[in-house]
């Protein structure tokens, strides 16, 4: 009946969840922390999830990379066997639990080092879904594997990781819902912040799930925008 | 300008290479037919080291490159062409930038020159036009022609072929061969594995056949063809001509 009712009521129940006392302000800045640490995550995981990736790569043709291959392995199955909200107390009770260290920072380093283990096996995937002729091909024109890898292997992976990674950014976004756990003021901590004040929790919740809705539909837009630029070369 | 000494491959416990002795000299146009698994593709790969031999060696204008280093390696590459069965062209890049990628990135000429040299290449080949398509809207017969284009954009001073025209539709097979005769009357060298005995009649200036890992008669292709003496090359020869 609470929906029903809150339908009644729709109008006043948003003026006094957004509206009364500049409220979309708090909003605003919450989804702002959202964005921003998100952003941040995203860099931190992609760098990351890219090295691991190609180290894991190497490893397989490289007996000398193989320690190095092992540490990836152990990294990418602890941080994907163990929950992000325990990763992140960790990190910010733990692991930087210095006087004066920005909640938000810890943030970042923790979405950021959780997405990079997904990042890596979503990026490894996309390079070896490359057909193993076109390094020979590289390699056979005197190319070294590096300049291979930069110049042939990664620009046709990067069109094989795009729909996974770009699913990996909204998963991102929306899993920085928990960093009011940390005490960091998100679209979600604020939401609720205005709920403890009107006694009226689903309208705020309702706010900030519409916000997160928008940017992951605008971010799908973009992404498919940018599958579509990529794909110029498969035209006939 | 190549010698094989005692070349040996094997992958896991397959031999595929049986002690490969072979002497290749500047201007031959060699070619090597054989049944299928006889090892004729994995031969031409240990020549620029394609796949790492398991045991003996490959000496190329006199350096012996199965004990070179990776950059080593790589220089010795860039003088030693290969054409691939299924192309390998780059589908992301532009035909001009599948040429020209190798030469600038390499530092051996500037994007200008590698683009004139591109031209003239294309022209060449009678593909002027192609210059800005990508791979995906060539035919078959003129995406092998661009990939040896491409090898030869580096200057090769040998050309490996890895069955050229086998993954092409029979009425293409003859643009690419007639492309690889023009090279071969330039006095290119040349390493052919095919199947097309036509042409190894017509240019080769040695044939090899391969069985079982080894190399079991060699010839000029009159003698080979004509008068072979080895069992199983008669065989081989009366089910493919």
């Amino acid at each position: 009946m609470g929906i029903l009712n809150w339908f009644a009521e729709a109008g006043a129940k948003f003026s006094a969840a957004f509206l009364e006392n500049d409220r979309y302000i708090a909003y605003l800045k919450g989804f702002g922390t959202t964005l921003y640490v998100s952003f941040f995550a995203v860099l931190v995981g992609v760098v990351i999830g890219l090295v691991l990736a190609v180290v894991k790569y190497m490893a397989v043709r490289k007996k000398s990379f193989r320690p190095l291959g092992w540490i990836a392995n152990i990294y990418i199955t602890i941080i994907r066997g163990t929950p992000v909200y325990v990763q992140m107390m960790i990190i910010y009770y733990i692991i930087f639990n210095v006087r004066g260290f920005p909640a938000f920072l810890s943030g970042i380093i923790c979405f950021g080092i959780n997405s990079s283990a997904y990042v890596a096996e979503i990026i490894r995937a996309g390079i070896e879904a490359v057909d193993r002729g076109q390094a020979e091909a590289g390699r056979s024109l005197g190319l070294s594997e590096m300049q291979t890898m930069k110049s042939i292997i990664m620009p046709q992976a990067v069109k094989n990781i795009l729909p996974a990674l770009g699913n990996e950014f909204i998963v991102l976004i929306k899993e920085t819902a928990i960093i009011g756990g940390i005490a960091v003021l998100d679209v979600t901590k604020a939401a609720m912040n205005v709920g403890a004040k009107t006694y009226d929790y689903l309208t705020p919740l309702l706010i900030a799930a519409f916000m997160y809705l928008v940017v992951v539909i605008l971010l799908t837009k973009l992404l498919s925008m940018f599958e579509r630029r990529l794909a110029k070369s498969d035209r006939r | 300008m190549i010698d094989v000494n005692n070349l040996h491959k094997s992958f896991g416990d397959k031999q595929v290479l049986c002690g490969i002795d072979e002497h290749i000299q500047k201007g031959e146009k060699v070619v090597i037919i054989g049944p299928s698994g006889s090892g004729k593709s994995t031969f031409l790969r240990c020549l620029n080291l394609m796949e790492t031999p398991t045991d003996g060696e490959v000496i190329f204008e006199g350096k012996n490159i199965t004990a070179a280093s990776g950059a080593e390696l790589n220089k010795i590459r860039q003088k030693m062409g290969m054409v691939f069965q299924h192309f390998n062209l780059f589908p992301h890049l532009t035909i001009q930038k599948n040429i020209t990628l190798a030469p600038v990135k390499l530092g051996l000429m500037t994007q200008a020159e590698a683009d004139k040299r591109a031209r003239e290449l294309l022209e060449r080949v009678g593909l002027p036009e192609k210059a800005g398509q990508y791979p995906a809207q060539l035919s078959g017969g003129q995406k092998q022609r661009i990939a040896i284009v491409r090898s030869l954009a580096m200057n090769p001073d040998v050309m490996l072929f890895d069955e050229p025209t086998s993954a092409l539709d029979p009425e293409m097979v003859r643009e690419v061969l007639d492309f690889m005769k023009q090279l071969a009357r330039e006095g290119m060298t040349m390493v052919v594995v095919t199947h097309e005995m036509g042409f190894a009649k017509e240019v080769g200036s040695r044939v090899l056949f391969m069985d079982e890992g080894r190399i079991v008669e060699q010839n000029t292709p009159e003698e080979f063809f004509a008068h072979p003496k080895d069992a199983r090359l008669q065989e081989f020869l009366s089910k493919v001509l």
